[in-house]
C-alpha cells in the first residue's frame, strides 16, 4: 500500500534528528533576526493604538493574505503572485503534515489519502513553476518601470524555485528506486516526481546512483530551506511576515479621517521632524513594502515628472530606519535628518493627497499619513512658501483662502431673484455648506447660482450659513496646519449648532470629506452629509427633479478624489449624467483609478512651481482620446478651475468643454 | 541689550471702512482691527536680532484686548515679554501723537537700547509714529529701514531710498528705527503655537490716557469718488477687434 515514508533513504537514523535540529536552529535564527529588525518599529517609533477591533483586522488580513484581493486587482502581477503564493503555502504545509504523519497520527497518510495528498503537492509544484515563469518573464523581458530591478529579487525567485524543484526531485529519485525494487503502480499520482523518476529509469542508472542523487537532492533541499530561513529577515521574503502584519495593523477609520497630532506626557506636540517621531506603524510600513511600484504607477506627481515617488518615499524611510535605527535607540541623533534629508521638502509639498497610492498598495502602506505628519512639522517651523503662508493667514483671519471679507461670503446670492434662507435663523431641511471656491472664486459663482436655482426648482427646502460659514478645513488639515484646522472646525461647529437642519449638502468633495469623516459627532448628530450629486440622484429617483430636455451629448466624467476614492461615491453622479440624456463614455482611468486634477491636499494654496506637465493637463489629454466626446464633466468646484485652465494651456479648448454636473442638470431642466 | 517694539492695530482694509455720521472720522464700531503690516515687520526684525545676538525683546501693543492675538503671535515667534496698553480704539479716537506719548512712558520705564516700530501706519494720518516717539524720547530716528545689525553700542542699518537705492548707516544707540521691511519676510506662526503662547504666556497690562494734542484735526472725510468705469467689450471677435482699433485710434496711439 502506498504510504509516506519518513526520511526515506536518509541514514544513519540520528541524521533525522540532526536535520530537525539544524532546521529548528535556522528557524530560530530567522525569528531572532526578524525580531531584531522589527524591534526598531517600537523602540524608535512613537506609540499608536492599532489593536482595536481584532476580528475585523484578522478578517482584513485573511482576505489580503490568502484571498489576495488587492494583489489580484492587477491581472498579470496578481495571478503571478497568487500562483506562487498559494502553491508555496500549500507546499510549505507539506512538511508539518509530514511531521503529523510521523509523530502525531502515525501513518495516516496512506493509500488513497496519501495519493491525493501527493497529487495536490505535485500540482502545486506545476502551479508554482507557472507563476515563477511569469515572474522571470516579467523581470527579464517586460521589465516594468515601476519594479525594483535588483538582484536580491532575482535571488529570491531562484531560491524559491530551487526549493520547489528539489522537492519533486527527491520524490522522483525515490520513485525510481521503488519502481526498480517494488515495481510500484501509483506513480502517475505524482506527475512531477514520476516524470523525474522516468528520467532516472531511462538513463539506466543503477539503484546506487539514484540513491546518491536522492541524497544530493535531499540535502540540497534542506540546505536551500536553511538559506531561505537565514536570509529571509534581510531579504525580499521578509514581506511574508511584515506585510500580513501591516495589513492587520492597517487603519480601520475611514480613509478620509486623519489622526490628530499626538502629544507627549508633557503636552508637547509630537511632530514628525525625525524618525523617532514617526509612529511604529509608520515605520512598519517601510518593512512591509514589497517594492511592487503600484503606488508609483498611479501617483499624479510622479506621472508628471515631479520629484515625489511614493514608493521611494516609503523605502527611503525604511532605509534610514535600517541605517540609523540602532543609533537612535542608543540616543544618538542620526547625521541625516528625516525632513530635508531622507525626505526632501519638495517631495512633501508635491503630494496632492489624492489617495491613489493608498488604494493601490497591496501591503496597505499609508503614504499620506507620513506626508501629512512631516508637513505638520514644516508648518510648525514656519517653513511654508509665500503663497501658502498668505493662504493660511487669510484662512485664519477671514475663514477663506481668498483673503476676502467673511461678510462677502454669500455675495453671489445677491444675483438670485429669490432669497436663500439663513439656516442659522430659520429651520431648513438641507443645509448647503457652500465652501470657499464656490462662494468666492469669480469664475465659479455662476455655477453656484445655477446650483441654487436647480435646488429651488426641485422644491428643496434649503438654507446656507451666510457669513458664519468658514472654510471647512479639509485641505488646511492636509497641508499640515492642524491648529488652524481645529479653529475652523470650532467656528463651523458653532454655526452648525446654531442652525436647524436635517442634512448637509455640499458641492465640494473636500468639504464633504471632512464634514463626513472628521467633524465632531456632537455637531453632525448622525445627520446625513450629501454631495450634491447624491442629492440630485435622490431627487431624480423620487421624481422631484424632472427634465424637459434630453441633452444628447457624449460626455466623460472625472471622479473627484475626495468623492470617489475617498468616500466611494461613484454611481450617483453617473446616474445624474444619464438622467440628463447624456451618453457617458468612461476615461481609461475611472472610478477608484481616477487621476487627480492636482489641486488636492492643499496644493491649490501652494505655488505650483514648474513641472513638465500639470496633472490636470495629463487628465485633459486622456479625455480627448475618447472618440466624439465633447464635454468633460466634473463634480467639484476646484475641478472647474483646474480643468478650464488645463484645456486652455493644452490648447484643447475646441475639443473639450469643461462643465460642472450642475450645468448639465440646469440645461436639461 | 534690550529692544522694545511698539505695535498698534489699524483698520483692516479687507473689510469695508465706513465714515461716521459726523463725517470727521471712521465709524469705529464697524472697523475690524488688524496688526499694522509694518509693525509685523518690526516684530520680525526684532526676533531676527534676538536670534542673532540674544537681545531681550519686549513687545508693547496699544489697542486693548484686541491686540492680544498680535502679542501672542509675537510671543510664539520668540518675544520675551508682552505689554498691553488698555486703550480701546473702537470707542476712542486715537492719533500717532497720542500713541507716541503712551509708548514714551513705557519706554522710559523699560530703558531699552533700541526701539523698532513700523515706519508708517494708516491710523492717525499725523506723521510717522517713530519720528514722534524719537522726538519725545530725545533719540535719533531713521525710517525706511530694511535691515538692522547691532555692533557694540551702535546699530548698522540699511535704509531704503526710492528707486531701489540702499544706504548703510551707523546710528548710536539708543535710537528709534522705523522698519519698512524685515530682513526676511515675517514668518508663519502656526495656530497651535499661538494658542500655546496664550495658555502659558502672560501679558503685563498698563493703563494709558489718550492725549490727541498736536495731531491733526479732521474737518471732513470723503468717500472715494467713483471715476470712469471699465468698458467691457462684447460681441463677435470681429466687433471686439474693430472696437479696440477704434479706441486705439481715438486715443491717438497710432
Amino acid at each position: 500500500m502506498p504510504h509516506r515514508p519518513d526520511f526515506w533513504g536518509i541514514e544513519p537514523e540520528w541524521m533525522r534528528y540532526f536535520i530537525y535540529g539544524i532546521l529548528t536552529l535556522a528557524l530560530l535564527v530567522m525569528l531572532i533576526r526578524t525580531f531584531y529588525q522589527a524591534r526598531l518599529w517600537w523602540k524608535v517609533g512613537q506609540p499608536e493604538k492599532r489593536f482595536d477591533q481584532p476580528f475585523k483586522r484578522i478578517g482584513r488580513m485573511l482576505n489580503q493574505v490568502f484571498v489576495q484581493q488587492r494583489i489580484l486587482s492587477q491581472p498579470y502581477a496578481g495571478i503571478m503572485h497568487a500562483l506562487m503564493a498559494w502553491s508555496f503555502f500549500i507546499l510549505f504545509l507539506g512538511t508539518p503534515i509530514g511531521i503529523v504523519n510521523a509523530y502525531v497520527f502515525p501513518g495516516f497518510l496512506k493509500g488513497q489519502i496519501f495519493l491525493i495528498f501527493k497529487l495536490i503537492m505535485d500540482l502545486c509544484v506545476i502551479v508554482f513553476l507557472i507563476g515563477a515563469g511569469m515572474a522571470a518573464y516579467r523581470r527579464i523581458v517586460i521589465r516594468p518601470k515601476k519594479l525594483t530591478l535588483e538582484r536580491r529579487f532575482g535571488f529570491t525567485l531562484v531560491l524559491l524555485t530551487l526549493i520547489i524543484l528539489t522537492g519533486p526531485s527527491i520524490e522522483g529519485a525515490r520513485l525510481a528506486v521503488l519502481s526498480i525494487e517494488e515495481n510500484i503502480t501509483y506513480g502517475s499520482w505524482m506527475p512531477v516526481g514520476w516524470a523525474i523518476a522516468q528520467l532516472f529509469l531511462n538513463s539506466g542508472s543503477t539503484v546506487d546512483t539514484v540513491h546518491l542523487w536522492h541524497t544530493i537532492f535531499y540535502y540540497s533541499h534542506v540546505g536551500l530551506v536553511i538559506t531561505l530561513f537565514l536570509t529571509l529577515p534581510v531579504g525580499t521574503m521578509i514581506h511574508v511576515i511584515t506585510t500580513p502584519l501591516n495589513v492587520f495593523f492597517s487603519k480601520l477609520q475611514p480613509m478620509g479621517q486623519l489622526s490628530a497630532v499626538q502629544e507627549d506626557s508633557a503636552h508637547n506636540l509630537i511632530l514628525a521632524d525625525r524618525l523617532k517621531n514617526l509612529t511604529w506603524k509608520q515605520l512598519m510600513d517601510g518593512d512591509a513594502c514589497t517594492e511592487c511600484g503600484r503606488c508609483q504607477e498611479v501617483c499624479p506627481a510622479y506621472a508628471v515628472g515631479l520629484e515625489l515617488n511614493p514608493k521611494k518615499l516609503v523605502l527611503n524611510i525604511r532605509d534610514a530606519l535600517h541605517r540609523d535605527g540602532a543609533l537612535i535607540i542608543q540616543g544618538t541623533e542620526p547625521s541625516i535628518p528625516l525632513v530635508g534629508g531622507t525626505v526632501t521638502t519638495n517631495v512633501l509639498w508635491e503630494c496632492t493627497t489624492c489617495g491613489a497610492c493608498i488604494k493601490e498598495c497591496p501591503a496597505f502602506v499609508d503614504h499620506i499619513s507620513d506626508i501629512v505628519s512631516m508637513r505638520r512639522h514644516l508648518v510648525n517651523e514656519g517653513e511654508v512658501d509665500d503663497m501658502l503662508q498668505t493662504s493660511l493667514a487669510n484662512l485664519g483671519r477671514y475663514g477663506n483662502s481668498f483673503g476676502k471679507s467673511g461678510r462677502m461670503r454669500a455675495g453671489w446670492a445677491k444675483e438670485l431673484e429669490f432669497e436663500i434662507k439663513d439656516a442659522t435663523k430659520e429651520p431648513v431641511e438641507y443645509l448647503w455648506f457652500v465652501g470657499d471656491y464656490a462662494s468666492f472664486s469669480p469664475t465659479l459663482t455662476e455655477t453656484t447660482i445655477k446650483t441654487a436655482k436647480v435646488l429651488r426648482s426641485a422644491g428643496v427646502d434649503f438654507g446656507i450659513l451666510y457669513d458664519t460659514e468658514r472654510n471647512a478645513g479639509n485641505d488646511v488639515r492636509r497641508v499640515g496646519e492642524e491648529g488652524l484646522f481645529e479653529v475652523l472646525v470650532e467656528q463651523n461647529s458653532k454655526a452648525l449648532q446654531k442652525a436647524d437642519f436635517k442634512a448637509i449638502v455640499t458641492t465640494d468633495p473636500h468639504t464633504y470629506n471632512t464634514l463626513k469623516n472628521e467633524y465632531p459627532e456632537e455637531v453632525i448628530n448622525g445627520r446625513p452629509i450629501l454631495h450634491y450629486s447624491e442629492l440630485l440622484d435622490q431627487l431624480i429617483a423620487s421624481g422631484k427633479l424632472k427634465f424637459n430636455k434630453k441633452l444628447d451629448l457624449k460626455v466623460t466624467y472625472h471622479d473627484p478624489c475626495y468623492l470617489a476614492r475617498y468616500n466611494g461615491v461613484y454611481d450617483a453622479p453617473r446616474r445624474v449624467i444619464h438622467a440628463t440624456g447624456c451618453e457617458l463614455i468612461e476615461m481609461p482611468r475611472n472610478r477608484e483609478h481616477g487621476f487627480c486634477c492636482g489641486a488636492g491636499g492643499g496644493r491649490i494654496y501652494l505655488d505650483e512651481g514648474t513641472m513638465p506637465e500639470r496633472p490636470s493637463e495629463n487628465r485633459i489629454r486622456e479625455g480627448v482620446t475618447l472618440k466624439d466626446v465633447s464635454t468633460f464633466v466634473v463634480a467639484c468646484p476646484k475641478d472647474i478651475s483646474m480643468f478650464q485652465d488645463a484645456v486652455k494651456t493644452t490648447s484643447l479648448e475646441d475639443k473639450l468643454n469643461v462643465k460642472d454636473l450642475i450645468e448639465l442638470v440646469y440645461e436639461a431642466l | 541689550m534690550k529692544i522694545v517694539i511698539p505695535i498698534q492695530l489699524v483698520p483692516d482694509r479687507v473689510e469695508e471702512i465706513v465714515i461716521n455720521k459726523e463725517k470727521d472720522g471712521f465709524d469705529l464700531e464697524e472697523i475690524a482691527w488688524i496688526l499694522n503690516e509694518f509693525d509685523d515687520h518690526a516684530v520680525e526684525q526684532g526676533i531676527i536680532l534676538k536670534e542673532k545676538t540674544g537681545v531681550e525683546v519686549v513687545v508693547v501693543a496699544a489697542g486693548g484686548e484686541k491686540s492680544d492675538e498680535a502679542l501672542f503671535t509675537a510671543a510664539a515667534k520668540g518675544a520675551d515679554r508682552l505689554i498691553r496698553v488698555n486703550v480701546d480704539f473702537s470707542t476712542e479716537k486715537v492719533n500717532n501723537h497720542a500713541l507716541a506719548k503712551i509708548f514714551q512712558t513705557i519706554i522710559m520705564e523699560e530703558k531699552p537700547d533700541l526701539i523698532l516700530t513700523g515706519v508708517s501706519n494708516h491710523n492717525g494720518f499725523d506723521g510717522a509714529i517713530g519720528a514722534l516717539l524719537a522726538e519725545y524720547l530725545g533719540m535719533p530716528y531713521i525710517g525706511y529701514i530694511s535691515g538692522v545689525d547691532i555692533e557694540g553700542m551702535s546699530a548698522l542699518v540699511l535704509k531704503d531710498y526710492p528707486g531701489g537705492i540702499k544706504a548703510k548707516m551707523e546710528v548710536a544707540l539708543p535710537a528709534v528705527l522705523g522698519i519698512s521691511s524685515s530682513e526676511k519676510p515675517p514668518r508663519y506662526v502656526p495656530i497651535s503655537k499661538v494658542r500655546q503662547a496664550m495658555k502659558t504666556g502672560s501679558v503685563q497690562e498698563k493703563d494709558g490716557d489718550i492725549d490727541l494734542a498736536g495731531g491733526l484735526i479732521i474737518d471732513r472725510m470723503y468717500e472715494p469718488e467713483v471715476s470712469g468705469r471699465a468698458e467691457i467689450l462684447s460681441g463677435s471677435l470681429k466687433d471686439i477687434a474693430d472696437r479696440i482699433a477704434e479706441i486705439v485710434k481715438s486715443q491717438g496711439l497710432i
